[in-house]
């Protein structure tokens, strides 16, 4: 720290070169602080609870293709095998998957009328056996009862008398007070009434990119469908013996239809957040390799400007510098850089958090992370900094006295 | 105040081994101005790298203010170099990046002096080699002989027991060789030892003490010099 004064006064002779350093440390602040925080963004989004038992949960598609096939007969026979099967803790016919990227969705508004404005809401038709066969948690209300159920042919367009909704639906229909929302009527189609009889505690909507993901609603029908879908939920740890199991015996009970796409709901998580995680490797990437070229900038920096001033270097340890003097020369002289590169890299570190978040909708950026990212960098460009300042430490006191 | 006993210098390489310095004997006493002389590769410079605590010697004794040298770590050669002695290198060696009052400021800063007590003795010593008015100009923006003038301010600043001078006038012409020589001189007479390497032996002559070193070896050799005789005839009148 004795040499402060004449360190600042010799950058400021000598400035291009640590300009440019300042500038590569602040490009690499900027890119990399806002970097990390759209990877932040995208990892909590991937860890959000979609509200189901995923670790015990599959799926698949029963596909009819069987002219005479008695669509209601039948889904009560699969059912009941399912339901029966030894592990099988329960199973519904179910008409979209969370997270799959396929699905229905239909506004809801407190208010009947066209002038009203509605609230987007995810639609999952589902029978009484919904809440335990996806392992959702009722948190206030109560469950369909079996009378609630009714049958909705491929063309209808009516809707039941009751619905049970997601916590964050009833949230954004009564934001004053979500409980508030039990046994109110909301109206689907504009005028259509439906009685909310009950509200989950979570149960994410098939859109991973939707703003209203969390918003949905369970509605008490069985499908007329050539086309549907089995949920089943499994007892812990049974899910995959389970598999093939209820593969083969869905197949082998009614050969009018094809069973196909058996399918985890790990896999259709991994397969919904496949791009985040795509995205967060590559940001991974692109940080790792700037702070890589900054810390090769600074060594190349310091080791030229180390050789440049070998004379000056055993001058000064003539004249009575420590090798340890000599180290923090250059390590002061580095973390001056680097501080005029952060101070910099934090202006435009917010600066484009600004420009993003006005863009994109993006949320601004934390304090917390930008001091994050000022500590990286001095770090890396002190380790970065650290094996040339050693080398210089090392150059002998009589070099002064060489005459080249 | 500096004592050299036995000094001996090898540089060793796999195949070779060089006698630099070989029993090398000197003792210089407060307020002597040696010169060395001796021809190329005599080991002058190897001299005065031992002697400015630059270099290390393979074996004798070398005693600076009752310090026994060899006994110094790193850190103790620093501390001493810093404060014993002051350097006047043939090609200046001022720092090009800071003006002249940063240029003798670095030895006291390793000091620990307070900036009011740096800043007396800088303004000083830049006002005694004639430079008080130059303090922020860049050693660049300075001929040879004032560059030579603020290495002998910096040097002085530190209050150093000695000054060893490397060819200080080698690099420069003959008007501003005969001006640092003066100066020298004037700073000799006010009681600064000086140990001053020199190929000119017209410079050499001007010593109160002239030393060769040849193959290693140390000769005194007798001084001619009127500041050599005078002083001599002062002892002489002072013993009487």
């Amino acid at each position: 720290m004795q040499e402060l004064g004449l360190i600042f006064r010799a950058l400021l002779r000598n400035k291009v070169g640590a300009l440019l350093i300042s500038l590569q440390i602040a490009l690499t602040l900027t890119i990399m602080v806002n970097a990390i925080f759209m990877m932040q963004q995208r990892s909590e989004q991937m860890l959000r609870p979609s509200g189901l038992d995923e670790a015990n949960i599959f799926y698949l598609s029963n596909t009819v293709f069987a002219q005479d096939y008695n669509q209601q007969v039948y889904l009560e026979d699969d059912l009941a095998l399912l339901r029966q099967t030894d592990g099988v803790v329960d199973a519904i016919q179910i008409n979209a998957i969370p997270m799959s990227g396929g699905g229905w969705s239909m506004g809801l508004q407190t208010e009947a009328g066209e002038d009203k404005d509605s609230t987007g809401v995810a639609v999952y038709m589902v029978d009484d056996h919904a809440i335990n066969a996806m392992g959702l948690e009722l948190l206030a209300g109560e469950n369909f009862s079996q009378t609630d159920i009714e049958w909705r042919a491929s063309s209808q367009n009516n809707w039941p008398a009751k619905t049970i909704i997601s916590k964050a639906m009833a949230e954004s229909l009564f934001p004053d007070d979500w409980q508030s929302a039990l046994g109110k009527t909301a109206y689907i189609n504009q005028a259509e009434p439906m009685q909310i009889t009950g509200i989950v505690k979570a149960l994410q909507a098939p859109w991973n990119g939707w703003s209203g993901v969390e918003r949905s609603m369970l509605v008490p029908y069985k499908m007329e469908t050539t086309g549907g879908r089995f949920m089943i939920r499994t007892e812990a740890g049974r899910r995959d013996e389970l598999m093939p199991i209820i593969e083969k015996a869905l197949s082998e009970s009614n050969k009018g239809r094809i069973i196909r796409r058996v399918t985890t709901m790990d896999d259709t998580r991994e397969r919904s957040y496949r791009g985040h995680n795509a995205v967060n490797k590559i940001l991974t990437s692109v940080i790792a390799v700037l702070t890589l070229i900054t810390g090769f900038g600074i060594v190349g920096l310091a080791m030229f400007s180390i050789n440049r001033r070998t004379k000056q270097i055993g001058t000064r340890r003539a004249l009575g510098a420590t090798k340890g003097q000599i180290m923090s020369f250059f390590m002061i002289e580095n973390l001056m850089i680097s501080s005029f590169g952060v101070l910099l890299g934090v202006a435009g570190a917010i600066g484009l958090n600004i420009w993003l978040v006005s863009t994109f909708s993006m949320a601004p950026i934390t304090p917390g992370l930008i001091l994050t990212g000022v500590i990286v960098l001095f770090v890396v460009g002190q380790i970065a900094v650290l094996y040339p300042a050693m080398k210089a430490a090392k150059i002998s006191p009589a070099i002064a006295t060489r005459t080249a | 105040m500096l004592t050299m006993n036995n000094i001996s210098k090898v540089f060793q390489t796999d195949e070779v081994q060089t006698h630099a310095l070989r029993d090398f004997h000197l003792k210089v006493n407060e307020g002597d101005f040696i010169s060395v002389t001796g021809p190329s590769g005599s080991g002058k410079t190897t001299f005065l790298n031992i002697a400015g605590l630059l270099e290390n010697f393979t074996s004798g004794t070398f005693m600076l203010d009752d310090i026994d040298i060899s006994k110094l770590n790193d850190r103790g050669r620093s501390k001493t170099r810093n404060e014993k002695i002051g350097f006047i290198f043939q090609s200046f060696n001022l720092i090009p990046d800071l003006n002249l009052y940063d240029n003798v400021d670095v030895p006291l800063r390793y000091q620990g002096l307070s900036s009011k007590e740096r800043k007396k003795r800088i303004v000083h010593h830049l006002e005694m080699v004639g430079l008080g008015s130059r303090m922020k100009h860049l050693p660049s923006q300075l001929s040879g002989g004032q560059q030579q003038r603020v290495a002998i301010a910096r040097a002085l600043a530190t209050n150093p027991r000695f000054l060893l001078a490397d060819e200080p006038t080698g690099n420069l012409d003959t008007q501003m060789a005969k001006s640092v020589m003066a100066l020298l001189e004037e700073i000799n007479q006010q009681g600064t030892t000086i140990i001053m390497v020199t190929h000119d032996d017209d410079l050499a002559n001007r010593a109160t003490r002239k030393i060769q070193i040849k193959d290693g070896r140390v000769s005194e050799l007798d001084v001619v010099s009127d500041r050599a005789n005078s002083k001599i005839k002062a002892t002489e009148e002072a013993i009487a």
